[in-house]
């Protein structure tokens, strides 16, 4: 009854307050609204001025584009009271016959804070405001309003009710983020600008409708249509240059709007930018697709490959198969000249068909999936096992546990042993393989510009790379003047063979290490258990004459052993590739400060523990998952939401595909990120929640069954 | 402009292209460059021709007579006071009717010359131009664009009026006036100093869709 009575009141003292806060024009409907019912002295709080425009009809944003002129408040208040600048929401573009506009449509609150001073002492604060805006459809009409606000001032700020705290709060959604990436720009010959935004790992097929809203009239002609680039390693928007005569501005701020297609639908998401002038952004313009952060030039990048390559002959785990390549370079020493060219043209045709080969898997996977990074075979925990094996097997060769016989040639390794082109041409594949893992952290710029590129700067970037590992032989194969220098085969070459091995045994060491970053620790177990049973077979083999009874027994056990040590690989197909790989996965990762890593294990027993559990399923090159994260989950607000209702918050990171994620997804009828899921405690099916997120959405997720608990 | 860049995503580049169509031929007039030439009708049937106007300073004024900021400018008396000082310093001053029929601000030849003698208007013509040629040439976005033409043809400056982007005839006191401060520079043999300012106004009314 009480509360009724209080209801009344409350109603009739909003009432006044509500017939001048509304101001009905022919086109627009303008409502001064706060988001606070009672106003504490000191505390800020927004109000809003909300325009809601007749079909077809807009008003305009900050920069209004071409024509038009953006809304504009004049405050009337209290001595000691002050008011923000509007917070804009991101801007839509409205083309009218050509002639380009930025601003609204439809149904927008024009956001502004409100600060009243701590010593404040009336018992009403009243707010007048003098708005005036431009309203246009294909014709123009200014209007204007006078508001009026008068809210009670109290010992404490209280919210004003549910249906406008809604509205402020999807206001709060439609307003620009701050970029969660660094940004530059610079100037083209011709003196148009243009706009980098480092945001690396986008999937660029998710990412439509780029456009950047400049803040301000001047430096950039908004009626230029604006064809962005985007690429794994960032956007790049090409612009068109204003009519303001001034130099070249320090900075360009704007907002940067895109439409993410997520699992269940598009998002537009918009973001400030503050870019800064960099010079290196232009030189790069020639190449309209390129945006990579390094901005390099196709013929730099070659320069960088050829000299990579060359830098490569001196990484430890390429070093033995080249010291073979070497040594048995010293033992063609006396062979007739044309036989040494062909071995080092052999050579360097198995490196550059390898890289020929690899570089078509790039292209065939950026086709398929839209993205790749340097390394991205060793996100296959397979690979890394495999390559681990070959290392291992190498290095087993070079200690000289086993010779290399025409048989046992499975796997390429020692072909340097085998005489003959052939065993030239296996060298390069090897050194190749061996070498993938060692190109990651030195050759970043370059591969990166490669992958980054249309297909035939990607190829010459690649083979460049494998001319350059190639580069040391073939030369050394077609001057006999250096062949010369070369010293003379003797017991130091077996001395130095052996001693190769122990590279190799670390390079294989390192690989379980990768492997083990991607399955955990029983990646050891199956790798090492492998490496026993390669090794016993390699003994089984050795054992007793080449001809004898027990030679087929002691084949098949052999084989048995080293499909064992495979079975292993198919073993660690099962694990989860959770985590970044060592040789480049997105190194820009997800955070998972204050979260706990997602495990189908850990959510069953937090549920059946009756706790309540959050989960957010998202991914580094999710822009939506990112916007969420920063606006409604990692805000001040939500962390202490999250930690007063004891929440368990698991975080999957579906970044590389984990299988487990993706099957979670699946039960819940999504093909992709972000997905979250609440569990309230008790309950045995997940509420699902919205793909964009809003702070209060969240904490009502939270929160609500706590008040039905009491 | 938009078809040497088609190279990939035909499809998507070839469609945008027909948005811009109208937007090709604009977007050329710089300052510093050669002001585009022109050939029009008057209100009262005269042609004039742009580079028969060699030797003298001309005005381009894209009006409206319906837009609020075109009146915001001869409700005041601030356009036709310009007009007069530029017409007693032997300048041509054109007011351009760019507006395509059909349109807000669209004119005949009698309601051109009703109009100016409504507003004691003083332009030494009105040029017809309902295919929004001389706009779409200058590249005109708004209503008022304002241009400047010297002696020597080449464009000196454009943008606004005025440095006050509003409606209200109260700012008119208090804002920059760019055309006539260019004016006075341009006769006394200096360069404009504001040569290209920020136009403001109604979007102008091109033929096409909206």
């Amino acid at each position: 009854m009480s509360r009724l009575l209080a209801l009344l009141v409350s109603l009739l003292l909003a009432l006044p307050a509500a017939a001048q806060s509304v101001v009905t024009t022919d086109n627009v409907r303008a409502e001064l609204l706060s988001e606070v019912s009672q106003v504490k002295a000191g505390e800020p709080f927004w109000v809003a001025l909300r325009e809601t425009m007749r079909p077809h009809w807009h008003t305009y944003w900050k920069n209004p584009g071409d024509a038009g002129q953006p809304t504009d408040i004049a405050w009337k208040l209290p001595a000691g009271v002050t008011a923000d600048p509007i917070v804009w929401p991101a801007p839509t573009k409205i083309d009218v016959s050509g002639v380009v506009n930025y601003g609204f449509e439809g149904d927008i609150l024009l956001l502004v804070k409100i600060t009243p001073p701590a010593d404040f002492s009336g018992s009403t604060l009243s707010l007048a405001a003098d708005a005036h805006w431009l309203v246009c459809s294909d014709v123009c009409i200014p209007e204007e309003g006078k508001f009026s606000l008068s809210l009670p001032v109290g010992p404490a700020a209280t919210p004003a009710d549910p249906a406008t705290r809604a509205l402020f709060d999807a206001a709060r959604r439609q307003v620009p983020t701050e970029s969660p990436w660094p940004s530059r720009f610079g100037v083209a010959p011709s003196g148009d600008p243009i706009l980098v935004v480092d945001a690396k790992g986008l999937k660029p097929d998710t990412i439509r409708d780029v456009y950047f809203f400049p803040a301000e009239w001047g430096p950039v002609a908004n009626m230029a249509k604006q064809t962005a680039h985007v690429t794994a390693s960032g956007i790049r928007v090409p612009l068109k240059k204003g009519d303001a005569k001034a130099a070249t501005p320090q900075q360009l701020a704007g907002t940067l709007v895109l439409s993410e297609k997520t699992g269940d639908g598009e998002h537009r998401q918009a973001f400030d930018i503050m870019a800064r002038f960099d010079p290196t952004v232009a030189t790069d313009a020639a190449s309209s697709a390129a945006s990579d952060a390094e901005a390099l030039s196709l013929w730099r990048a070659l320069a960088f490959a050829l000299l990579g390559g060359l830098i490569l002959n001196l990484m430890p785990c390429v070093f033995p198969v080249l010291a073979m390549k070497a040594a048995s370079f010293v033992r063609l020493a006396g062979h007739s000249r044309t036989e040494i060219r062909r071995d080092g043209i052999a050579y360097t045709a198995g490196v550059l068909t390898s890289f020929g080969l690899m570089a078509a898997a790039v292209l065939a996977i950026r086709a398929g999936v839209g993205e790749v990074s340097w390394g991205f075979q060793f996100q296959s925990p397979i690979f890394s096992l495999l390559v681990a094996y070959l290392f291992f097997v190498v290095g087993l060769n070079l200690s000289g546990v086993f010779e290399v016989a025409g048989r046992f040639t499975g796997l390429g390794q020692g072909l340097a042993g085998r005489g003959g082109l052939t065993g030239a041409f296996f060298t390069g594949v090897l050194a190749v393989v061996v070498a993938t893992p060692c190109t990651a952290p030195f050759m970043a710029a370059a591969l990166g510009f490669a992958l980054s590129q249309p297909a035939p700067q990607t190829v010459a970037v690649l083979l460049a790379l494998g001319l350059g590992l190639a580069l040391p032989y073939l030369v050394l194969a077609f001057t006999p003047t250096l062949q010369r220098l070369m010293p003379r085969p003797g017991a130091w070459m077996d001395r130095l063979r052996q001693f190769l091995a122990f590279p190799m045994y670390a390079s294989a060491v390192w690989m379980i290490w990768v492997l083990t970053q991607q399955t955990g620790a029983d990646g050891v177990l199956y790798a090492l258990g492998g490496m026993v049973l390669i090794a016993f077979a390699i003994w089984l083999l050795r054992l007793g004459a080449p001809i004898s009874r027990t030679v087929w027994l002691r084949r098949g056990l052999a084989s048995i052993a080293v499909l064992l040590a495979f079975a292993a690989a198919l073993k660690l197909e099962d694990q989860p590739a959770t985590a970044a790989s060592a040789a480049g996965g997105p190194s820009t990762g997800v955070s998972f400060d204050g979260w706990e890593r997602f495990s189908r294990a850990r959510l069953d027993e937090a549920v059946s523990a009756r706790k309540p559990v959050f989960v957010d399923f998202t991914a580094a090159w999710c822009i939506t998952c990112l916007v969420n994260d920063r606006v409604a989950l990692d805000t001040a607000v939500t962390r202490r939401a999250f930690e007063e209702t004891g929440t368990v918050k698991l975080k999957g990171d579906w970044t590389n595909r984990d299988p487990e994620i993706t099957a979670t997804l699946n039960e819940y009828g999504r093909a992709g990120v972000p997905l979250y899921l609440y569990w309230a405690p008790g309950a045995d099916r997940p509420k699902i929640l919205p793909q964009i997120l809003t702070e209060a959405s969240v904490v009502a997720t939270l929160t609500s069954n706590q008040q039905a608990k009491r | 402009m938009s078809n040497t860049v088609v190279h990939r995503r035909a499809v998507l580049l070839a469609s945008a292209a027909l948005i811009v169509a109208p937007m090709a031929a604009r977007a050329a007039a710089d300052v510093g460059g050669s002001a585009p030439v022109f050939t029009a009708t008057d209100s009262n049937g005269k042609t004039w021709s742009l580079a028969e106007l060699h030797g003298k300073i001309v005005v381009l004024e894209t009006t409206n007579h319906d837009c609020p900021y075109v009146g915001k400018h001869y409700r005041s008396g601030n356009m036709q006071a310009q007009q007069r000082e530029a017409a007693a310093a032997g300048v041509v001053w054109f007011t351009v009717a760019s507006s395509a029929p059909g349109k807000q601000g669209y004119v005949t030849a009698a309601e051109a010359n009703e109009i100016v003698a409504a507003h004691h208007a003083a332009p030494a013509a009105v040029l017809l131009d309902p295919e929004s040629r001389i706009a779409r040439a200058y590249g005109a976005t708004v209503t008022p664009h304002m241009y400047i033409v010297d002696a020597s043809g080449v464009l000196v400056y454009k943008g606004g009026i005025d440095s006050i982007a509003s409606t209200d005839i109260d700012d008119i006191p208090r804002a920059k006036q760019y055309v006539r401060a260019a004016l006075a520079e341009l006769q006394a043999g200096k360069p404009v100093t504001d040569a290209s300012t920020r136009p403001y106004g109604c979007s102008l009314k091109y033929a096409g869709s909206a």
